[in-house]
């Protein structure tokens, strides 16, 4: 995978059609299959990433380097995206629409995101870092990044309290960041 | 600092209320551990980010994304056109604004038996279709086993329209059923026998089991808005309020390869607003078989190959225009002009064209509430236009009134 260094978007911003493939090339596979992870549609998932390069191409602006890596910040909008519809798919299960495609897809609610990881080496050391966290940390995190449950949904879900939720994923996620440091982004 | 933290991880994730977030986007202006924050957040869930399993993207999703980097084609000198300054001056919103479903028959009362059966068997196999080549189906993961074996099985699509289109349904007999049947087998149905043939054949791409998804979807829409009585559950689903944006046309559409029978063209896009074009499902399905009219009527007529697929709003105020546009040759112009003003030759070959626009009059009739096809006509609701080497066909559709940005079917 391309290291997306922010110059890149400096590139892309001013109108570099090359630089805009070579993002392409070097990152929608990773942003693809996170959404993907997240979807569990390959239609949806693309839709995504095509969303989110049509937005880059034509509003540039909309990041900004004050908003911290430019690889981080795409990333971050892929899983933002993919979990706003799969919240919206959720909805519409909920109020049970019918449409068929709907109809004949099982809730996704059991699969597990991060525990599916076992390619790469990078995926390896992941599924190390998250497999070493504690099962109560790692839940939660899976809920929340995975799912796009907000820390009340998941208090009830797993029926704790909202200050052990917020502490379990800050927990979390401090452990991950320090068992993967290592790895680029 | 803790807590500054938990804001940062907060916000990355989505899960800040609304007022929450909007403080502390204002700190991250002049305060640099909020910065700080959320740099180290967002670099945190990026890590998680890349714990997915790795997949790839098919070349066809690179083509239609770096499509974006082509420059846009000029639609100011049609939206300058004398048509389209006549439609400004006469195009007036109803006060009550058409949602659909004022082109339904009840398939019971269709008098030909064979078609009655015939349209109920297509759609029972479209149902079964459409989960084979949904987003989640083995087919869009590769393994198209399930997909070849559901098609070997039954008739194939294009056979079964070939079959229904032999003798011309008439008016006479079937009154208003005659515009259902062949709104449901003129639309987007040839197009999507063409990629189920291919599919079922040895070449296709992954770019073809998506299009044929979103055809499927499409089809029995269309259907059920055509059809009270072939799927009442669902119909009662798409008669329900939910407005349905522009982008669900523009992802469909954008970049795609297009058949209407043996014929193909490729459609470009690049001017569609961002924002709810209907109200209802039922409505959206009308709107949609009048773009696939659009785009049947054009693509085989280009001269490159290319046809453009445009949704231009307020262009015209309080008005959605659906463009479609294409290079063309003066003599298929002239061909198209002739199908627009309802000439007809002695000779059958146009004869489904014919139909295709009379399906659209239709429509117009429905949407602007009217019931003489001539007044919409002067008015330019819809038409034909040739500036220099292309052709331009249009029809507007009353905007919905306050329409709040984008939305989901």
């Amino acid at each position: 995978m391309l290291k997306i260094e922010n110059d890149i978007w400096e590139k892309i911003r001013d109108g570099d059609s090359l630089a805009f493939e070579q993002l392409y090339d070097g990152f929608a596979g990773a942003m693809f299959s996170l959404s993907l992870e997240i979807l569990g549609d390959r239609w949806e998932a693309e839709e995504v990433i095509q969303d989110i390069f049509a937005v880059l191409w034509r509003k540039p602006e909309a990041y900004s380097p004050k908003k911290g890596k430019f690889s981080s910040w795409l990333l971050v909008l892929t899983r933002n995206r993919s979990i706003d519809r799969y919240r919206s798919r959720k909805r519409r299960l909920d109020r049970g629409e019918t449409d068929e495609i709907l109809q004949s897809r099982p809730d996704q609610a059991n699969k597990d995101g991060a525990e599916k990881a076992t390619a790469s080496d990078e995926r390896e050391h992941l599924n190390r870092a998250f497999s070493n966290l504690p099962p109560e940390q790692r839940k939660i995190i899976e809920l929340s990044y995975f799912k796009g449950m907000n820390q009340q949904e998941i208090a009830e879900k797993l029926n704790l309290s909202l200050g052990t939720v917020k502490s379990r994923t800050r927990l979390g996620i401090e452990k991950l960041r320090n068992s993967l440091s290592t790895l680029r982004l | 600092m803790e807590t500054l933290k938990q804001k940062a991880l907060d916000y990355t994730l989505g899960i800040l209320p609304k007022d929450e977030s909007l403080l502390f986007e204002a700190m991250l202006e002049d305060n640099d551990e909020a910065r700080h924050s959320l740099t180290e957040a967002q670099e945190d869930c990026a890590r998680i980010g890349l714990s997915a399993q790795p997949k790839s993207l098919g070349k066809e999703v690179k083509q239609r994304i770096l499509e974006n980097c082509q420059p846009s084609l000029n639609f100011d000198p049609f939206l300058e056109s004398k048509p389209i300054q006549n439609l400004r001056t006469t195009f007036s919103r109803t006060t009550d604004r058409y949602t659909g479903g004022g082109g339904c028959v009840t398939l019971r009362n269709i008098n030909d038996a064979r078609l009655q059966d015939e349209i109920n068997r297509l759609y029972n196999d479209l149902i079964t279709l459409s989960p084979l080549v949904a987003g989640d189906s083995d087919a869009a993961a590769g393994d198209m086993a399930s997909l070849h074996s559901m098609l070997k099985g039954i008739p194939s699509f294009s056979q079964s329209i070939d079959s229904l289109l032999t003798n011309p349904i008439s008016k006479d007999k079937e009154g208003d059923g005659a515009q259902s049947v062949y709104r449901s087998l003129l639309s987007s149905m040839p197009s999507l026998s063409f990629f189920s043939d291919r599919l079922n054949g040895k070449s296709y791409s992954m770019g073809d089991v998506r299009r044929l998804f979103y055809l499927c979807r499409d089809q029995l829409k269309i259907m059920r808005a055509s059809f009270d009585d072939i799927d009442p559950n669902r119909l009662v689903e798409d008669e329900k309020l939910r407005l349905h944006s522009a982008g669900l046309l523009q992802t469909k559409w954008w970049g795609a390869e297009h058949a209407y029978f043996s014929a193909q063209g490729k459609v470009r896009c690049g001017h569609f607003f961002d924002g709810p074009v209907t109200e209802r499902c039922v409505e959206f399905a009308e709107y949609d078989a009048n773009m696939y009219c659009l785009a049947n009527l054009l693509s085989p007529r280009s001269s490159n190959g290319e046809f453009h697929m445009e949704l231009i709003k307020d262009a015209v105020p309080n008005c959605i225009l659906a463009i479609a546009r294409a290079e063309t040759t003066k003599g298929r112009h002239d061909e198209l002009d002739q199908i627009v003003n309802g000439i007809k030759s002695k000779s059958t070959s146009l004869q489904n064209d014919h139909i295709l626009w009379e399906l659209i009059e239709e429509s117009m009739l429905r949407a602007h509430q009217h019931s003489t096809l001539s007044e919409l006509k002067k008015a330019s609701l819809f038409g034909c236009h040739r500036l220099e080497n292309s052709s331009y066909l249009w029809f507007a559709w009353p905007a919905i009134e306050n329409s709040q940005g984008g939305a989901v079917a």
